[in-house]
C-alpha cells in the first residue's frame, strides 16, 4: 500500500526529473558532483567510481541499479565500464530522460529501463550480477 | 529494498551503495532529530549493516564517508545560491528556497553528530 507520503515524495521526484536541464543546473552539478549525469545527491564521480570497482563492473556484467532516477549511477557506470545495466525506478520522467542519454553515448544496446518500485521488478531470480542504489534506503 | 536485492542477485552476486543514516548510540531524542532532519529515506531504527545480514547478505564492509557527504551538501548549497535568480526561475522560488532549506538542515544535522553516511559493500549469501 502506498502512503501518502511516498506519494508526496514520488510527485516531488517527478516534478523535480522534468525540470528543463538548463546550462546552469548543468555547470553546477559539474561542479558539485564532477560530471553531469543527472545527479542531484551527494554521490560524486569519484564516489561512483568505487561503487563500480567494489561490484567488479566490465563487459558482461548484468546491473541493476534502484531508484536511478536520471540514470545516476547506473547509467555512467555501464558506459565507462561497458557492462549491461538495468535502471529502475518508479518515475518514468527520469528513466526516459536516462534512455535518450545512453543513445547519446551510443550506449542503447546496454541499457534497459523498468517503471517499477523494487518490490515489484518484473525480473527472475538470480538475474544480476550486481545491484547499486544511492541513498535510497537508509 | 534489501530483499529485493537479494533475490533478484545471483549466488555470489555483490551489492554496493550509499546510505545516509542516524549516527550509532545516539539517545532517543537525537535520533527522532536524525530521523526528522535527514532525508525521507531515513527511516530505519537498524544499521546498514544489520540490515544486510538479515537480507542475507555476508562478508559486509562499510566505509564512512561522512565527512565527503558534508563537503559535498555545502558544495549544493553555495553553488545553488550562486546561481539564485537562474534556479528559481527554472524551478520556482518557493521550490528553490525548499530544496536550500532541507539541504541546510541536513547539513546541520551532518555537523551536530547526528547523521553519517555510509558506503556498504556485501556479498549475496548462498540460499537460506
Amino acid at each position: 500500500m502506498v502512503t501518502g507520503e511516498e506519494r508526496d515524495t514520488r510527485q516531488r521526484f517527478r516534478d523535480h526529473y522534468g525540470e528543463d536541464r538548463t546550462e546552469v543546473v548543468l555547470q553546477i552539478e559539474r561542479t558539485v558532483i564532477g560530471g553531469d549525469w543527472g545527479a542531484n545527491g551527494y554521490t560524486t564521480i569519484a564516489q561512483a567510481n568505487l561503487l563500480g570497482t567494489a561490484l567488479g563492473l566490465e563487459p558482461g556484467v548484468r546491473l541493476l541499479d534502484l531508484g536511478a532516477g536520471r540514470g545516476w549511477p547506473g547509467l555512467y557506470l555501464s558506459v565507462r565500464s561497458g557492462c549491461d545495466v538495468v535502471l529502475s525506478d518508479v518515475p518514468f520522467e527520469g528513466l526516459h530522460l536516462a534512455l535518450a542519454r545512453a543513445a547519446d553515448e551510443a550506449a542503447n544496446g546496454q541499457v534497459a529501463a523498468v517503471a517499477s518500485s523494487a518490490r515489484a521488478l518484473p525480473f527472475r531470480a538470480g538475474t544480476f550480477d550486481a545491484v547499486v542504489h544511492t541513498d535510497v534506503l537508509c | 529494498m534489501l530483499r529485493a536485492s537479494r533475490l533478484l542477485l545471483r549466488p555470489g552476486g555483490r551489492t554496493a551503495f550509499f546510505t545516509i543514516h542516524p549516527t550509532p548510540g545516539l539517545t532517543p531524542r537525537r535520533r527522532r532529530r536524525a530521523h526528522r532532519d535527514g532525508p525521507v529515506a531515513v527511516a530505519s531504527h537498524l544499521s546498514g549493516r544489520e540490515l544486510l545480514a538479515r537480507a542475507g547478505f555476508v562478508d559486509v564492509k562499510e566505509t564512512d564517508c561522512t565527512a565527503e557527504f558534508a563537503t559535498v551538501a555545502q558544495a549544493w548549497v553555495d553553488h545553488c545560491e550562486d546561481q539564485r535568480d537562474a534556479l528559481a526561475e527554472v524551478r520556482g522560488a518557493d521550490e528553490f528556497d525548499r530544496r536550500q532549506t532541507e539541504r541546510r538542515i541536513q547539513l546541520q544535522a551532518v555537523r551536530d553528530g547526528l547523521l553519517r553516511r555510509s558506503l556498504l559493500v556485501a556479498t549475496r549469501g548462498n540460499d537460506q
